[in-house]
């Protein structure tokens, strides 16, 4: 069972009046509404004031974009680190992995630099996150071994503190040539041993002195040497030169056990912690994480940084590398490997809220095994389709990963758009690509239609160049083959031409207000010199023309003359043709 | 890390009256909100700003709720009323009208639900005649009613649609063939029930009668599908209690209930993120609070939004297991 060890944050809806009822609230895509209400009641509220709607975002969200440096780089470090997996084992596949979180280092650094200059709120926070993250890589990533531990300390504690050790300083000026041969020998990598025995060795050394009052002229002297001997009031006393209390931990370490072990920094890390702050002072959250890194419980670390940091990225960036070097354990917390999991879907989520780090998003999400498509397939779609770049784009990441609902969906979104907006061939492309033959049926009645008021269609190479597309509804069909026959005319193939026009009259895919259409684009045909439609077709058409003319009586009678006239033209113009077919086919052609 | 929230935008409706639902479109581009005052407004609020697009007028009482209906339809949005009407409105060339008013039921309607898309464009509508009514638009500007007469005795107070699952695998429809979708949605009653309906050979039927609160169910709120089988929904009553109800297997045959948390007061609406990890809270005691699960199955509250009442307003923490 856990508890939640933080009060809940409590956010006070500004302006609200209190006693005005209760509260209203609704989830946006990337936002939530809150308002006042009374649940329940007919109405009531105080006259004459507007009824307020509060959009609220979460700050995480509003400051993404100065982060967002920090956030495309990392990007890239990330999905290095996801790709590299399985080349590597052993001592390359540690380095690589030390390299790794050098690199999110360098880019929090960069971060860091570039807020400089704006003197901005982040730079503290930015600051806290690279020196718990190098503290993690020394301990955790690299797994340093007593001996070059305390070096990486040094070096650790050198990088982070703005006044320079000057402890190490003055001894290193002053003249003890010992003491500047443990230095050079520490930085020679001498076997443990070895630098044990040369310490202590030294370390006696100094203690003679010591004992012997060589320093008792110079209590300066004195006091150095007892500094060097590792004496904690010693070094206590110069507490105002060291800025905190890991500052005071490593110098400490330095002079009294400089071939500390890994495990053994927990306990002088507290009782460094207890000596320097004292009783009265309560640590700050950065002093728990510190200190829970160096009693080496990662998951501690983890979950006091999320509490403490505003954003995902630490925790999401940081565990996933921990994840990495195996180090979540799935028995020593209930979720484990879920763990890596859980935090980069909050992260990647979080940057759905953004114009364009979403894109980001996605990567994340794709190396998310459980959860990630399903998460990606929830935000992908809230993404507002504005241009139709961005539809594109949207797209593309859809069928990259094969998914089908998503690019359905948008196709029909843009395609509605399109249609609303009156542009129709892009309507039609839309809704072929989602391959809504409703849609396409409903756009292809709309350009015939278009077609009966103008006499011309718009979107002419769209419809030439359908290909099999084309059978997506039969309505479609006959719009591109009425178009083929346009074309057949065109081309002065006429017996094709007529073939076709005859096969769209009679196949019945026709749209009823199109007969006529068809019927009347007979006409040039039939008064052609040489004659086209043979009996059995002319027979066919008029067949049509009756049937047509039939129905039209059922209804109504035809609304205007130029209907009539047209009938009329029509019916001479079939009798001629037929009279002339007659002819044709009764005669035997010479040979 | 525990969300911060702050304030980007106030939107001022210069409703009249109370308002009595806010929602953001699909993308968060536009507002809609309603209220006693019995018109429907809609907001175009990108880039933090408030342009009032349309006043509709069409209601005689207060409005109740609103809702969107999903891009691909179209701008459409649905708004039910005391009145007993349910309204569709449309944009058209620009302008907001009024495209379908359904009229048969006999006393308030509560709630509107769209279903999901995949369905088509249905909307369910929960009534205090004790009927839940189903429009399905089939086309042309025709829209086809399906009623279910005392679905919740007393009357229906919440209706609330479950995310779509295409049974069997996810296999390639050919072109213009629709996939067997199975239909269910839930309701919540003045029978203190929550009810969960299926549709079978075009009529629907009461599946399960899930029974837990002691007094008005008044939401219900169908969690989106994270790809897990398991469905969740939850539901909140006058009884001042929320439960979570879970059923794990796909047949929907069983479902428990988990106790989230019993307020002091009653509680009067639920409802999910788009990616169902948080629960919005909203009770009579002038606060919306949000609550999270964890891997292990708890459920903790992680921020509290108020009114700012003195002391009063103590935010809620710990998680809850009670049956």
């Amino acid at each position: 069972m856990e508890e939640p060890d933080v009060e809940p944050a409590v956010t006070v809806v500004p302006g609200a009046d209190p006693a005005a009822g209760q509260l209203c609230f609704a989830w946006g895509p990337t936002e939530v509404l809150v308002c006042e209400t009374r649940f329940g009641r007919t109405g009531g509220s105080r006259p004459g004031r507007p009824g307020s709607v509060f959009v609220f975002r979460k700050d995480e969200d509003i400051y993404i974009d100065a982060l967002r440096k920090l956030f495309n780089e990392s990007h890239g470090i990330f999905l290095g680190l996801q790709r590299s997996e399985e080349k590597l084992a052993g001592k390359s596949r540690k380095a690589h992995l030390v390299q790794v979180s050098k690199n999110y280092r360098s880019v929090i650094r960069a971060c860091m630099e570039d807020m400089h200059q704006a003197a901005s709120k982040f730079v503290p926070i930015l600051s806290a996150m690279e020196l718990i993250w190098n503290l993690c890589e020394i301990l955790f990533v690299e797994a340093a071994a007593a001996g070059p531990l305390l070096l990486r300390l040094l070096d650790w504690v050198r990088l982070h503190v703005c006044d320079v050790d000057n402890m190490v300083r003055e001894v290193l000026s002053s003249e003890d040539p010992s003491k500047h041969e443990l230095f050079w020998n520490l930085n020679n990598m001498q076997t443990l041993t070895e630098m044990e025995l040369k310490w202590q060795h030294w370390h006696e050394e100094c203690q003679r002195y010591l004992q012997n009052g060589t320093f008792a002229s110079s209590s300066h002297m004195e006091s150095i040497c007892k500094i060097l001997l590792g004496d904690e009031d010693a070094i206590l006393e110069k507490k105002e030169l060291m800025t905190t209390w890991y500052h005071f931990l490593v110098t400490r370490l330095l002079y009294s056990h400089p071939t500390v072990k890994p495990m053994e920094l927990r306990f002088y890390a507290q009782s460094s912690m207890d000596l320097f702050l004292g009783r009265e002072c309560s640590p700050e959250p950065l002093d728990t994480i510190l200190m829970a890194a160096f009693a080496f419980e990662i998951h501690e670390v983890i979950k006091e940084c999320s509490i403490a940091l505003s954003n995902w990225w630490f925790v999401a960036h940081l565990t996933d590398l921990l994840d990495h070097c195996k180090l979540l354990q799935s028995h020593n917390l209930y979720f484990g490997s879920n763990m890596r999991e859980f935090l980069l879907l909050e992260y990647a989520s979080g940057l759905f809220s953004h114009h364009s780090l979403w894109q980001l998003g996605v990567s994340y999400f794709d190396y998310c095994p459980e959860y990630g498509r399903a998460y990606l397939e929830l935000h992908i779609e809230r993404i507002p389709l504005n241009t139709e770049q961005k539809a594109l784009k949207v797209l593309r990441i859809c069928e990259r990963r094969q998914m089908q609902e998503q690019v359905r969906s948008i196709c029909k979104i843009m395609a509605m758009k399109a249609l609303r907006n009156n542009r129709l061939g892009s309507a039609l492309s839309w809704s072929i690509r989602a391959k809504d033959s409703a849609f396409a049926t409903l756009i292809s009645d709309r350009f015939l239609k278009d077609y009966c008021e103008r006499g011309s269609f718009s979107d002419l190479d769209l419809i030439d160049n359908l290909g099999p597309s084309m059978l997506l509804s039969d309505r479609l069909t006959f719009l591109a083959k009425y178009r083929e026959f346009h074309r057949l005319y065109g081309e002065e193939q006429f017996s094709e031409a007529a073939r076709l026009l005859l096969m769209l009259l009679t196949s019945h895919i026709a749209p009823c207000f199109f007969w006529m259409t068809l019927l009347t684009d007979a006409l040039p045909l039939l008064e052609q010199k040489e004659v086209i439609f043979s009996t059995e077709q002319t027979y066919g058409l008029m067949r049509c023309l009756e049937d047509l003319t039939a129905g039209k009586l059922d209804k109504q009678k035809f609304q205007d003359d130029v209907e009539t006239m047209k009938v009329e033209m029509l019916r001479l113009a079939l009798a001629r043709n037929l009279a002339r077919a007659i002819i044709k086919e009764g005669t035997l052609e010479a040979s | 890390a525990h969300p911060q929230v702050s304030v980007i935008n106030t939107v001022d409706t210069s409703h009249e009256d109370m308002i009595h639902d806010a929602q953001m479109d699909y993308y968060g581009t536009r507002l809609a909100t309603c209220s006693s005052d019995r018109s429907v407004k809609i907001f175009d609020v990108r880039n933090g700003g408030q342009i009032l697009i349309a006043d509709l007028r069409g209601h005689e009482g207060p409005v109740w709720q609103v809702a969107w209906a999903h891009p691909m339809y179209g701008n459409i949005l649905a708004s039910c009323s005391y009145d007993r009407k349910v309204i569709v409105w449309k944009e058209e060339n620009g302008t907001w009208e009024k495209t379908y008013e359904y009229t048969g039921h006999d006393s308030s309607v509560n709630s509107v639900c769209w279903a999901p898309h995949d369905y088509g464009l249905i909307l369910a509508c929960g009534s205090s005649d004790g009927a839940i009514s189903l429009l399905s638009y089939t086309g042309d500007g025709q829209w086809e009613v399906k009623k279910i007469s005392n679905a919740h005795t007393i009357g229906c107070n919440a209706v609330s649609w479950a995310p779509a699952v295409v049974p069997g695998s996810l296999i390639e429809q050919p072109s213009g063939q629709k996939p067997n979708y199975i239909k269910r949605f839930a309701s919540g009653g003045c029978d203190n029930l929550v009810k969960i309906w299926k549709e079978e050979d075009g009529q629907w039927k009461e599946e399960q009668k899930l029974e837990a609160h002691s007094d008005w169910v008044r939401d219900v709120a169908w969690a989106p599908s994270i790809g897990l089988p398991t469905s969740t929904i939850a539901s909140c009553s006058q009884d001042g209690r929320v439960f979570i109800w879970t059923c794990d297997d796909a047949s929907g045959n069983s479902w428990s209930p988990k106790l989230l948390h019993k307020f002091n007061d009653v509680v009067w609406h639920v409802s999910w993120s788009i990616t169902a990890n948080i629960l919005a809270v909203s009770g009579g005691d002038n606060k919306v609070t949000l609550w999270k699960e964890s891997v292990d199955g708890l459920w903790a509250c992680i921020s509290d939004v108020n009114k700012g009442q003195g002391g009063v307003s103590a935010a809620v923490e710990g998680q809850q297991n009670e049956q």
